[in-house]
Formats: structure tokens, C-alpha cells, sequence
């Protein structure tokens, strides 16, 4: 007992002695429940690995080296919350990065990391449904992403139909989830900019016929036809209202952005017609995630949530470094904004920015992260704003017609607020 | 509110004749065959290959008809394609309901048709791609019939209203004047008793299948031509199609017209009533309505 004692002392006299870069007799875990059995999941693990790696090899966050414990959600909700329980009560961990999945996320905030106090960063999950959780004040400010919500993108169709000056404007959309959240979205933005919504119709997808639907949609006489379909339903959709005389002039949300939908509407008769999507920055810190992520895993970086993974595992860590030694979970989620600071000290997704990071905090400092996914900056409910284009289609595909930087898009939304 | 009254009887012209092919299996045969609308996806996309294959050999076929977006080459594929249709559901028959009918109970063969649906559906989609395609990439445009309530047609749909109407005319004629019909209403009504008479079973069976796919195929190119061909056509029609079927009555040929008008006009009313999204629920509750007030469809017969 004496000797264990003593060893004890020893290693916090070792700890204290030594400074933030070489204390690494102490390992602190951070969970991830991940699904890494599908093979788009894989990467997002991967990545987020590759950036608790850099994090070590900058010297660890808060004095100690980080311990990435990787759970499988295999994509269901069941697994997920057993994971993300098995990390939180028996790991002990303070951070959670996950899940993918917004139905996946969803239960595991609720029922595992708000009542044991855990900050939870997902890199995907794009449902509003944590918008209003958190507006609700579920979340306890322990819940972030690095991914855009469907906010962008119905922000998006709002500006389009603005600049375009259209007076009124009709809604299809899809009948599920993400329809019904965009058609919600869309018709508070489109009344934000002065915009009249003439009628906002659902559509079932395998009807045989979308002529009641497009005949109600008709009904009001709009300016113009915004669709969150997706193409199958949205050929038929389409190729009736033209048939039945309905304007030219469309708004065309992402999932339309499709060649099967160009090639079966007509090219003639999408001369007007104008897409949104979200896009990837085109700044120097997303390059450089770029080049860092070839040379480590020889591939660009394609796949769905890459980028948004590597951030936030980095922002998570960044935010552990700030907020000091055995913090808890709720100290991290509030030193999340001491790292995404636009005011702060710019730094790099990298070991040297790390290390910047860490100099930076130590000395009273804030940070501004400059990741894979641009300027990183959350709003009161933990989610993040995206670049955006508006696209058209052509003979070939599609061209761009505009891009909107991270900030003119965030200016947009501001001004739709008002 | 007109229009969308107008609208559902042109939906309802091709509901009809499928459903009619639907209820002659159903009442000869003795089970529900889920794979019915396949013979639908199966014409549409006979009479796809035949009407490129002829516009591309003798293009001289491939003008349009006045308003229609109808070519000579189309009108050839459809006869094509019904031949082709209801032989392949004769070869469906011997090859996979006879064999199930012979051994089998009645669930097996709903189970049967059910597989028999995938199978169809899923090598439909394996041959042509999962993509839609379409006779014609022009837009038929409607026609303006009146300003004031609003009416628009479009010139196809009252072309398959009328082709329907006259195709269903005939079908009246054929089972109500000739010796073949009345064998086959024979054969519906006691099997056993019609062999003894001398009738052939086996040829009745198989002449069934043939109107079920011949009407089918037509169904199927008139679907498509209205709106797009899917591999999935088939399962997004089947529901309509039985309820249209089940509305007017087993077995009841008349019925299955009129059911499918119904069908059709109560679809295309629900968004009016009804908040859109619940509209796929409009022929079940048809179904509902109509079997609580007459258990055997609006022209069905109760059978011993």
C-alpha cells in the first residue's frame, strides 16, 4: 500500500513537473460510435482517427494522449444507444463523436449523452429535428455538428427566388422526412423574403398519376414552382405541369440535380430553371485537409462526411485542450466556442495548429479554426452554416451559375431572420 | 373541382382495363393474383422495344397522329405487345400457377403471384435499368376546353378514354353474344359441370390469360404513354387496380369498369378533401366503404 502510494506521488510529481508537450503518461478516452459497417462509414472512422493521431503527435490535448474508442452502430438506433451507453458508462468518456445517422444521433443525445452530461459531435446528421431540440433547450448546449442542415439549402431557394424577383411561388414536395422538412423550411423562408406561397403540396412517391396534385398546385396561379422531389416522382410531377400549362420558371432542390430528370423533363423546358445545393469551401484550409488526406490514405477525400468527420474530431479535441484537465463533458461543449472564435487566433487543421492552439489557450487566448470544412463557426444550437452554389443544367450536366461563400450564405440567412 | 373530375375518369380508363383482366383471372381461377400489374410493365415495355425497333427500321412510322403523341409505330407495337403480353401470361400459367394450383391451396397461389410480381419487376429492371423511360420525350401540351371553370385535356388522354371505352365495348360483346363468352362465364360458374357440357378447360384458362394480358398491355402502353414507364409501374398500380376490381365486384366485368372509374374520380377528388399526403389511402377506404354496404363489390355475387 505504501509503495503504491508512493508511486502514485511520484507520477503527479512527474505530471506537475512536466509541460503540456511531454506529459504523456496519461491516456484520456473519447468515444465514437460510428458505422463502420457499411462501407461509406469505414472512412468517417478513419478520418476522425487520422485526426486524433495528429492531435497526439502535437503532444495530446489537455497534457494527456487521446484514446479514440470506436464503436459499430451498424446504422440502427438499437446499437447505437448500447454503443454510445457502453462508452459512456464503462469508458468513462467525456466526448462523444457521432453518429452518423440523424435517426442514430437522435436517441443516443437523448437517452445516453444529456443525462450523463456528455458533449456529443456528429459529423453528419442533418435532420432540423436537433434545431428544435435544442431551441427547446433539450440539449443542455451539449450537442454540435459540422454538418449543414436543410436550413442552407431552403435558405438557398428563398435568395434564388428573390433575385429572380418572383412574386409567388407554388410547393411540391417529397412526402417524407426530409420533404416535409424542407417544404417547412422553404415556406418560412419564402414568406421572410415577400415571397406569397400559392399552395404547398406533398407527394407520395409510386402514385400512378401526380394530376391531382399538380392541378391543386396549379390552382393559385404562381410565378413560379419550387420542387423538393426527388427524380422519379419528380419527371412525372414536372412533365404534367408543363403539360397542363404551368410556368417554366422552377426552383430545384439538390436531390433533382439528376440527368435521368433532365434527359425525361427536356432541356427545352428547363431554360428557367434553377438548382441549390450546398458545396465545399473554396478556401486554403480545405485544400490543404486535401493534400494531407491523399498523402495519408492515397484517395481523395469523396465520400459523404469526410471532411465534417476530420472537424469534428479536431474542434472536439481543440475544445478539450481549452477547457483543461479533467473537465467535464458540459466544460468542453462550452469551450467549443473559445475554439471557433472569428475573433480568435486563426489556426490550422494540423499538428503545428494544434500546437499553436494549445500556446494560444494556454495563454488566455481564443482560437479560430480553419478546417476541412472552412471556418468552423456554430450557432446557439450547435449547428453549422455550409458555402452554397445555384446551379443550372446543360447539355452536358450541370454548370454552376453562383457561389456563395460560408459568409454571404450566413448573411443571407441573417437577413431572412430579421 | 370539374377538372379534377375529368381528370379521374382518364385515370380511370386504364384502372378499368386492368382491372377487368384481374377480375376474369379472379373469378375463373380462384385466386388473387398480385402479379396482374406486371402484365401492365410487361406491355409497356414490349411495345417500348417494338416502337423503337420500327422507328428506327421504317421511319416513315414514326410521324405523329394529328394532336396525339401517338405514332404509326406505337399503334403496331401495341397489337405487338398485346399478342406478346398474353402469351407470356399463358406461360406464366403453365409454367408456374398450374403447377401451384395442381399441388397447392389457395394461399400458395396468392404467395405464388406474390414471388412471381418480384421476379417480374426485378428482371424488368435488370434488362431496361431501374431508370424511367418514355415513348416520347416531347410534352404532350393540354388543351384549354374551358376558361371559366378551368378545364384542360390533353389530346392522348381523351384518345385512350375512347380507345378504352371501345375496347370495352367489344369485350362486352364477345362475352355476352358468342358461344366462346358464354363458355367462359360456364367455366366461372362450375367447372366441372362446363366439362361435362364440353367445354375445354384448358383452352378457357388459357384464352383468359390472353385478355388479361392483352387487356393488361393496353393498360400498360396508356399508363406510359400518360405519364412514364418504371420497372416499378406494376407495384405502384396493383392497389388501384384491386381496388377497383374488389369495388365493382369478383368476377363481375362490369363492375371492374365502373370500379375503376370510381377509383379513379375518388383518387384524383381526395387532394381536394383531403390534405395530399393522405391520398394513397383513398382506395382503401373506397374498398372499406363500398364492402360494408354490398360484401361482394358493388356487381359481385355471392358464391357457394
Amino acid at each position: 500500500m505504501k509503495t503504491l502510494l508512493t508511486v502514485a506521488a511520484f507520477a503527479a510529481g512527474v505530471s506537475a513537473l512536466s509541460t503540456g508537450a511531454q506529459a504523456q503518461d496519461c491516456t484520456t478516452k473519447i468515444g465514437a460510435t460510428l458505422p463502420t459497417s457499411v462501407d461509406w462509414g469505414r472512412p468517417i472512422a478513419e478520418v476522425a482517427q487520422f485526426a486524433v493521431d495528429q492531435v497526439n503527435e502535437a503532444g495530446g490535448a489537455a497534457g494527456c494522449q487521446i484514446e479514440m474508442v470506436l464503436r459499430d452502430t451498424q446504422v440502427d438506433p438499437k446499437v447505437g444507444v448500447d454503443a454510445a451507453k457502453a462508452l459512456v458508462d464503462l469508458e468513462g468518456v467525456n466526448v462523444l463523436l457521432g453518429a452518423v445517422s440523424s435517426g442514430v444521433s437522435m436517441p443516443i443525445l437523448s437517452s445516453v449523452t444529456v443525462p450523463g452530461g456528455v458533449m456529443q459531435m456528429s459529423c453528419c446528421s442533418s435532420s432540423t429535428a436537433f434545431t428544435k431540440l435544442s431551441e427547446e433547450g433539450k440539449t443542455d448546449g451539449l450537442w454540435f455538428r459540422t454538418f449543414a442542415t436543410t436550413a442552407v439549402q431552403s435558405a438557398m431557394g428563398a435568395k434564388v427566388a428573390a433575385d429572380k424577383g418572383y412574386g409567388s411561388i407554388a410547393i411540391l414536395y417529397k412526402n417524407d422526412d426530409w420533404g416535409q422538412d424542407m417544404a417547412r423550411l422553404i415556406a418560412a423562408d419564402f414568406a421572410a423574403a415577400g415571397i406569397k406561397v400559392t399552395s404547398s403540396v406533398a407527394v407520395n412517391d409510386g402514385q400512378p398519376s401526380y394530376r391531382a396534385e399538380v392541378t391543386k398546385a396549379l390552382g393559385g396561379e404562381p410565378e413560379a414552382l419550387y420542387l423538393a422531389l426527388y427524380p422519379n416522382e419528380g419527371t412525372s410531377a414536372v412533365r404534367e405541369w408543363l403539360s397542363l400549362g404551368g410556368t417554366q420558371n422552377m426552383i430545384l432542390a439538390n436531390s433533382l440535380k439528376s440527368d435521368e430528370f433532365r434527359d425525361n423533363v427536356g432541356l427545352q423546358y428547363l431554360g428557367n430553371a434553377l438548382g441549390t445545393d450546398t458545396a465545399s469551401p473554396r478556401v486554403a484550409s480545405a485544400d490543404a485537409f486535401k493534400t494531407t488526406y491523399v498523402e495519408k490514405f492515397g484517395s481523395e477525400p469523396n465520400g459523404p462526411g469526410l471532411a465534417n468527420s476530420f472537424d469534428a474530431a479536431m474542434i472536439a479535441l481543440l475544445a478539450m485542450e481549452a477547457a483543461g484537465k479533467d473537465a467535464s463533458g458540459k466544460d468542453i461543449a462550452a469551450s467549443v466556442a473559445k475554439v471557433t472564435d472569428p475573433d480568435g487566433t486563426p489556426v490550422t487543421a494540423d499538428v503545428a495548429g494544434f500546437k499553436k492552439a494549445s500556446e494560444t489557450l494556454a495563454g488566455g487566448g481564443t482560437v479560430k479554426y480553419q478546417g476541412a470544412t472552412g471556418d468552423v463557426r456554430f450557432d446557439a444550437n450547435g449547428d453549422v452554416s455550409a458555402p452554397a452554389v445555384v446551379w443550372k443544367f446543360t447539355d452536358s450536366g450541370v454548370d454552376e451559375v453562383e457561389y456563395l461563400s460560408l459568409g454571404e450564405v450566413d448573411a443571407f440567412i441573417a437577413s431572412l431572420k430579421k | 373541382m370539374i377538372q379534377h373530375l375529368v381528370d379521374g375518369i382518364l385515370v380511370g380508363s386504364f384502372l378499368s382495363l386492368g382491372a377487368i383482366g384481374l377480375t376474369m383471372v379472379m373469378h375463373i381461377l380462384r385466386f388473387a393474383n398480385f402479379s396482374h400489374a406486371e402484365l401492365l410493365s410487361i406491355g409497356a415495355y414490349c411495345a417500348l422495344v417494338f416502337d423503337k425497333l420500327f422507328e428506327s427500321v421504317l421511319p416513315v412510322l414514326s410521324t405523329k397522329f394529328g394532336p396525339l403523341s401517338i405514332t404509326g409505330a406505337l399503334a403496331v407495337s401495341i397489337l405487338i405487345s398485346m399478342a406478346v403480353t398474353g402469351f407470356t401470361a399463358v406461360l406464366i400459367d403453365r409454367l408456374i400457377f398450374r403447377r401451384v394450383r395442381q399441388k397447392g391451396g389457395e394461399l400458395s397461389m396468392v404467395f405464388a403471384s406474390f414471388g412471381m410480381a418480384l421476379v417480374i419487376r426485378n428482371i424488368i429492371g435488370l434488362v431496361f435499368g431501374l431508370s424511367s423511360e418514355l415513348y416520347s420525350r416531347d410534352i404532350a401540351f393540354a388543351m384549354v376546353l374551358s376558361r371559366d371553370p378551368l378545364l384542360l385535356v390533353k389530346p392522348d388522354q381523351v384518345f385512350v378514354l375512347f380507345a378504352a371505352l371501345i375496347i370495352m365495348f367489344g369485350l362486352y360483346l364477345v362475352l355476352s353474344r358468342t358461344t366462346f363468352g358464354f363458355s367462359l362465364r360456364a367455366i366461372a360458374e362450375n367447372p366441372s359441370l362446363a366439362q361435362v357440357h364440353g367445354v375445354n378447360l384448358r383452352r378457357m384458362v388459357a384464352a383468359v390469360w390472353i385478355i388479361g394480358g392483352a387487356l393488361g398491355a393496353i393498360a400498360g402502353v396508356f399508363y406510359g404513354l400518360s405519364y412514364q414507364i418504371t420497372p416499378v409501374m406494376g407495384r405502384d398500380l396493383v392497389l388501384p387496380i384491386f381496388a377497383a376490381t374488389i369495388v365493382g365486384g369478383i368476377g363481375s366485368v362490369y363492375g371492374a369498369v365502373l370500379g375503376g372509374f370510381i377509383v379513379g374520380v375518388a383518387s384524383n377528388l381526395a387532394p381536394v378533401v383531403l390534405p395530399s399526403g393522405y391520398s394513397p389511402s383513398v382506395p382503401f377506404l373506397m374498398i372499406l366503404a363500398v364492402l360494408l354496404v354490398r360484401p361482394n363489390g358493388l356487381f359481385g355475387e355471392a358464391r357457394a
